[in-house]
This record gives structure tokens, C-alpha cells and sequence, in this order.
């Protein structure tokens, strides 16, 4: 794929990752980390590693985040 | 070095990804926070690894009766793959934990619960 | 305080990491020791070695099956794990009168949810969800050939049960699987390994031996397919059964 399209994706992945870090809300940090999941599926996908890609979507994307939702409605919402 | 660097950019990026979530596992207080970064440590490690193993113009590894190589390397591909797995299981054990500490003090701060001790 | 202390040791830990880097072979050259080892080999020989097009279900499940069977190992005992850590009372738990509280008022909101689920999500998840099980079950059988897999099969499952349940709540996704079965799906997966790896002590004289004899290439097949599903139900039973566990808690 082209370069442009690579460098947006890293680009993405780097900006999703500083906002998981800055977020005090423990909910939109999740959310924001399900996206930088399917952003690195995108980029596994390109890089000639449909397997993973998938794997990625379905656990990193999509599981683990319910998990982190299920424990964050179980303790709290909010980073002090 | 510049140059090696620019070339090697997916390298880069996973460096700079492994950094970001060593420093909200080292700085964050909140554990659930904590484990956010070690997930993000543990993926920018899968990039890397799965950059390893990426060929020029490379094809997926599926040898179907009109692919044409050259393939990109299955082996790094096999062992992302196990580690996605392994990556979850020990994801869901680190939050039931946070889930019992919350119940046993009603706080999952990690200074909060070192002052209780 | 703490803030630069971990900013300079992230970008100090940022340093050997970025001169290593800088060291490695150009991205994507093909003459880079990865590619001109043990991954040429796989390449050349895998698809007559290892009885899959899709280099990647034969190099997990034949070249590297132990590695395999280790893995459904770590998410069974992560499942033991789970259940022992939410599931054995402790009376150290803070005032515990709070915490029946607590479960009750879950329970309750299972069945008159406070936050009713939205029209829209409804309709989407009961809509795609024939075709993400069919999707499923495709990748989980047509691993071999095209892009998927008894993880990525199993982990779609997973999901796909969880997404269920998060909609149309416990009570209507309980009966599909009866209690008799779920410990049996839970482990299937490592049930599968060594049921499998016994068939191939028995015909090669090792643990988890695949057949190389051309007579005997129905089963291995045989093996590899048993194997692909026994791991996809396997993880999406202990996937589906770690959301349940914590929900329920």
C-alpha cells in the first residue's frame, strides 16, 4: 500500500495510544483503544497478515474491550 | 542512522507505541489504567514482530494455486498469533483481580491502596 | 513528581530501543535472516509437510502444534483462574451486607435494565448475527485454505456470544448451551490436544506426531480439522465464559 496511507495509519495508532494515555475518563479510554485495535488490524492487513489482522479485530478490538467495559461498570469510571 | 531509521519506519512507530504505554503503566495510578498501557506495550511488541517478517511486495502466506511469491514469513505471523491469545487470558485475570481489590477496599488507586496497608 | 521521572525513563528506555532498530535489516528486504532460514523452508516444503494452504494454521497446528497446545493450556487455567478469583467467598470482602447489595441490584437490572439497550444496536446485533456465525464457522472449517482458523473462528464465536448476551440479556442465551456441556466445551480445547496428540504417539511414536506416509494424508487431515475445531470451541466457550463470570460478579 502507499506510503501516505502507512504513515496515516502509524500516525492514528501513535494519536489513538496518547489519548488512552491522557484521558481521565476510563470509558472513552477504552473506546479509544478498541479503535487503535482496528487501526492495527488495517495495518496487519496490509502487511500481508490477514490471520492476525483477524484475530486482532475479533480479541484486541472487540473482547478485550468488553472486558475493560465489564470491569469498569464493576468498579469505577473515573481516574482521580 | 536518520536514514536507517526512516526506512525502518514501522520499527519506529512500534518503538514509540512500547514507550507511550511503559510510561502510563509507570505513571498512571489507576490499575485498570495500568493495564490499558501494559495492552498497548504488549500490541506495539506484536507490530514490531509482525514487521519482522514483512517482504517487499509481499503476499499473505496462503498457498493457494495462483498465488505467487514472495510471501511474507509465516513464522513471526504464528507467534503474534499465540501471543493475541495469551495477551487476552492474562487481560481478563488482571481485571477480575481489580474487580475482587475494588470490592475488599473500595478504591483500585494504587497509592490510595498502599497507604491502607 | 511522578509524571517526568516516567516521561524520562520512557524516552530513556526510547533510546537502545531506537539505535537497535536502526541496526536491523531494511523493512520488507528479502534477503534478511527471517526470511532465508526456518521461513524458507516453511515456504518451499510446508504445503506437502504440513497439509495446509494457509501457511500459518500448518505452522501453528503441525510444525509448531506444542506451542499450540500450550497456549489452549494458558487460556483454560487463565479460565480456572477467573472463576477462582470471583467465585470463592471471602469474608474479608468490605462490609459484605454492601455487596449482596450490590448483587442483587445486578440482577435486578438484568432483567428491567436501567439503561434499556438501543433500538438500533438491537436490530443491528440480532440482524448480523446468522451471518457472523455462518462467517464463523466458515473460517473455522476453510482454515486451511484461506485466511482464518480455530482461534480467529473461536474468538469470532466468542464474540459473537457476547454481543448476544449484552442485547438480549442472560436469560435468552443460556439455553444455548446446556449446562451438561459447558464444562466439556470449556475444555475442549485442551481435550482436543491430547486426544490428538495420543492419536499421534500411536501412529508416529511422538507426542502430537502428524503422518508423514502419503497413505495415511486422510489422517492427518483428519487431525488437523479436529484440532481446528476442538480450539474453536474451546476458546469461544472460555472466552464466552470470562464475560459471564465478570458480568455475573
Amino acid at each position: 500500500m502507499s506510503l501516505t496511507f502507512d504513515i496515516f495509519l502509524l500516525l492514528y495508532l501513535i494519536a489513538a495510544a496518547l489519548v488512552v494515555a491522557r484521558a481521565k475518563d476510563l470509558l472513552a479510554a477504552s473506546i479509544v483503544f478498541s479503535s487503535y485495535g482496528l487501526a492495527l488490524c488495517l495495518l496487519w492487513q496490509y502487511r500481508g497478515a490477514p490471520d492476525v489482522a483477524m484475530t486482532e479485530a475479533a480479541v484486541g478490538a472487540g473482547i478485550t474491550t468488553v472486558l475493560f467495559l465489564v470491569a469498569i461498570g464493576r468498579t469505577t469510571r473515573r481516574e482521580k | 542512522m536518520l536514514t536507517a531509521l526512516w526506512h525502518n519506519i514501522d520499527y519506529v512507530a512500534s518503538v514509540v507505541l512500547f514507550c507511550i504505554g511503559l510510561y502510563v503503566v509507570i505513571a498512571k495510578n489507576n490499575l485498570i489504567k495500568k493495564f490499558l498501557g501494559l495492552n498497548i506495550m504488549e500490541t506495539a511488541v506484536f507490530a514490531f514482530i509482525i514487521a519482522l517478517g514483512v517482504i517487499e511486495d509481499g503476499q499473505p502466506p496462503i498457498m493457494t494455486g495462483d498465488a505467487h511469491g514472495p510471501f511474507a514469513s509465516p513464522l513471526p505471523q504464528t507467534l503474534v498469533l499465540t501471543g493475541i491469545v495469551v495477551a487476552v487470558s492474562t487481560t481478563a485475570l488482571a481485571l477480575t483481580l481489580i474487580i475482587r481489590v475494588y470490592r475488599r477496599f473500595g478504591t483500585i488507586e494504587a497509592d490510595e491502596l498502599r497507604e491502607l496497608e | 513528581m511522578r509524571r517526568p521521572i516516567a516521561i524520562s525513563l520512557a524516552f530513556l528506555a526510547a533510546v537502545p530501543l531506537l539505535a537497535g532498530v536502526a541496526g536491523l535489516p531494511v523493512h520488507g528486504d528479502p534477503s534478511a535472516p527471517v526470511h532465508t532460514h526456518v521461513s524458507a523452508r516453511y515456504i518451499e516444503h510446508g504445503v506437502e509437510e504440513a497439509g495446509a494452504s494457509n501457511l500459518v494454521t500448518g505452522v501453528l497446528l503441525n510444525y509448531r502444534g506444542l506451542d499450540a497446545a500450550g497456549e489452549v493450556t494458558v487460556i483454560f487455567t487463565a479460565l480456572i483462574a477467573v472463576l477462582a478469583v470471583l467465585t470463592v467467598a471471602s469474608t474479608r470482602d468490605a462490609d459484605a451486607s454492601n455487596h449482596d447489595g450490590r448483587v442483587r441490584r445486578s440482577d435486578a437490572d438484568r432483567r428491567h435494565p436501567d439503561h434499556p439497550v438501543s433500538p438500533i444496536v438491537h436490530f443491528v446485533v440480532r440482524l448480523i448475527a446468522p451471518f457472523t456465525a455462518l462467517y464463523a464457522a466458515y473460517v473455522i472449517l476453510h482454515g486451511h485454505v484461506t485466511p482464518g482458523g480455530g482461534f480467529q473462528g473461536g474468538a469470532i464465536l466468542g464474540g459473537l456470544f457476547i454481543a448476544l448476551t449484552m442485547v438480549l440479556g442472560k436469560e435468552r442465551t443460556r439455553p444455548l448451551v446446556r449446562p451438561v456441556l459447558a464444562p466439556w466445551m470449556q475444555g475442549a480445547a485442551v481435550l482436543t490436544f491430547a486426544a490428538v496428540g495420543a492419536v499421534g504417539a500411536l501412529l508416529t511414536g511422538v507426542y502430537l506426531g502428524f503422518p508423514v506416509d502419503p497413505s495415511l494424508r486422510i489422517v492427518r487431515d483428519l487431525m488437523l480439522i479436529a484440532l481446528e475445531v476442538g480450539i474453536a470451541l474451546g476458546g469461544a466457550a472460555v472466552l464466552a465464559m470470562i464475560f459471564l463470570q465478570m458480568e455475573a460478579s
